[in-house]
């Protein structure tokens, strides 16, 4: 038996070789070409030693040959682990020891960084993407490797790990969100059906490719033969260029950026943009302006999703077809089944929310992950049942339509990533002037959320805020680097000491810091 | 002055090649999305330590820093002035 979401692209491949398969910074690839590539890419993996059931991490990037990594992974059994090339090392080294990680593709600024910090343990190979550099294979070598299908050696019969997605940071353990093939091919179909999606659909990813949205996006067109457009990098002005010369038909973006590519869209000299039949907005709720003047202005069908990479997207909604349910963010899928659960601090743990009655949001749903990869605990106690907690409140109206209401997790979430906040708190708590500290979400236009901090000096310390930036921005990723640093006297807590995070912006708005 | 552009455009290619018909010295980084506005915030840190060199909050105020040209230039005079 052999993978069946590489069956299916190469069974593209082979009826329509011409098609354009891929467009990605004005690179482009055919069926065809793509076929060749990915087979030239497993030849080059099973040469390195690569065997059924290994981990490969990659540092990954938005190219053509980050997409033709999934099919050659599909194809041999092999499991795919993208990182946020941002991270530094010492998540990068977490997240490869929660992950198994056997081999490594990164480019070599990433080997030049380990090697600065003591090497990199890996038991397997390592290739170099960009140019050679010593120990590593370059990737070069694809070029002369065959482009003949391998033969498979190994039965795959879909319950394989395709992708471990790392969703913690730098000290907590990773959350590894384990998808198997099967959860990939379940999860495409589930959204080919909802969004009526074609062959003749032009599918734009505009999120890295380490995150599970813009993988669906990249995968879910190749299955069924239609055009993937992956966006190299996103910005506004990017994004829109590529619309206006590539005509996507189709996508699934996050609100964040819909509200940046708003602005652009509204100025004067913006081209008209009419190639979209649908439009689907994910990660947070967009603002009803937003979303009209959006409407107005893609003259397009309008979506919005909620979801989580643990469940996929559990609700859809379109406005057009929903006009009095404006604030909703819908129904859930055929596959999906939601439960609203009252706080667990009430005696009567477990109940359901009435209608209106705002709890933590639950779903059960076929498309869930296989779970935590080696991190069974935790995914037991994120399950009631066969419900998942996903940490988000909400509820139901007397239609049986979902309403976003918030989170109950500690998180922040900017521009559609999710940042936990304890693990800023650990790296920063290491400074020695400081006597404790909260990282926390600060409403923003352009991304939602950001991350602001709230340190508490040591007596007769003096912070010196610069020399804190600069140890962040050494010591946390892109993403969680504190955009806003508040210096306080103390921080909010409950009466038996907790840490009341979300109390923490309104105690700075009290205290006049906010300024 | 050679080696500051090399670090410079090294780094901003850590994730992208940048095509190589790029007029390289005018470009910016973060307008075309090679580092966005959080990662310009570590940009700057590993540059200061790899060039022992202060910006000053102008300094990072301005555009110029998003530029590679401007940049180079902004971290050669500020290492001029510090061996003088």
């Amino acid at each position: 038996m052999r993978s069946r979401l590489a069956d299916l692209f190469y069974k593209n491949a082979a009826e329509t070789p011409e098609k354009l398969a891929i467009w990605c910074d004005g690179k482009t690839a055919t069926y065809k070409e793509m076929a060749d590539l990915v087979s030239r890419y497993s030849n080059l993996l099973i040469k390195l030693g690569a065997e059924y059931g290994d981990h490969i991490a990659i540092p990954m990037n938005n190219s053509i040959e980050s997409v033709a990594l999934f099919f050659s992974a599909a194809d041999l059994g092999i499991c795919v682990v993208p990182l946020n090339p941002s991270l530094p090392l010492e998540a990068v080294k977490s997240a490869m020891n929660a992950g198994d990680i056997k081999h490594v593709i990164a480019r070599s600024s990433f080997f030049a960084d380990c090697e600065k910090n003591g090497g990199l343990n890996i038991p397997g190979f390592a290739i170099c993407l960009d140019k050679e550099y010593p120990n590593t294979t370059p990737f070069q070598m694809i070029n002369e490797m065959s482009d003949t299908r391998p033969s498979a050696d190994h039965d795959v019969d879909g319950s394989e790990s395709l992708i471990l997605t790392m969703t913690s940071g730098s000290t907590g353990t990773p959350k590894p969100i384990d998808i198997s093939q099967d959860n990939k091919y379940d999860r495409s179909m589930a959204h080919v059906r909802v969004y009526k999606i074609t062959k003749e659909d032009s599918i734009l990813a505009a999120t890295p490719l380490y995150h599970s949205l813009a993988e669906r996006l990249v995968i879910l067109p190749l299955i069924i033969g239609a055009t993937s457009i992956l966006l190299p990098r996103f910005t506004p002005a990017i994004w829109l260029k590529c619309v206006e010369e590539q005509k996507p038909t189709f996508t699934i973006a996050v609100s964040a950026q819909l509200a940046q590519i708003l602005e652009l869209l509204k100025k004067p000299d913006a081209p008209q943009i009419t190639s979209f039949r649908s439009i689907v907005s994910s990660s947070a709720l967009l603002e009803a302006s937003v979303k009209y003047e959006l409407i107005d202005l893609l003259q397009c069908e309008f979506h919005e999703m909620y979801g989580a990479s643990e469940v996929s997207t559990v609700t859809d909604i379109c406005f057009q077809e929903t006009k009095d349910k404006q604030k909703s963010v819908g129904k859930p899928f055929d596959e999906a089944q939601i439960r609203i659960l009252r706080d667990e601090s009430e005696s009567d743990f477990d109940t359901d929310c009435a209608p209106g009655e705002i709890g933590e949001i639950a779903v059960k749903t076929k498309l869930q992950c296989k779970g935590y990869y080696k991190q069974e605990a935790m995914m037991r106690t994120a399950m009631i049942g066969e419900y998942f907690r996903t940490g988000d409140l909400g509820y139901v109206d007397e239609d049986g339509y979902l309403y976003f209401a918030g989170r109950k997790k500690e998180l922040i979430i900017t521009g559609a990533i999710n940042v936990y906040p304890n693990d800023i708190d650990v790296i920063i708590g290491r400074l020695p002037e400081i006597e404790e500290c909260a990282a926390f979400a600060y409403p923003d236009d352009k991304l939602g959320e950001i991350v602001a901090l709230a340190i508490v000096p040591k007596e007769d310390q003096e912070i010196n805020l610069r020399a804190i930036k600069t140890y962040c921005a050494r010591n946390l990723a892109d993403f969680q680097q504190p955009h806003k640093i508040f210096v306080v006297d103390k921080l909010p807590k409950n009466t038996m000491g907790k840490l009341q995070r979300m109390a923490i912006l309104d105690y700075i708005r009290e205290s006049g810091l906010d300024q | 002055m050679d080696s500051v552009k090399d670090f410079i455009v090294d780094y901003i290619q850590r994730e992208y090649t940048i095509p190589e018909d790029t007029d390289i010295m005018n470009l910016n980084y973060v307008e075309e999305g090679y580092i966005d506005s959080m990662g310009l915030i570590q940009f700057i840190a590993v540059i200061e330590d790899e060039f022992n060199i202060t910006f000053t909050d102008e300094d990072l105020a301005s555009e110029d820093v998003k530029v590679v040209g401007k940049m180079v230039n902004l971290v050669t005079s500020k290492m001029e002035d510090q061996s003088k």
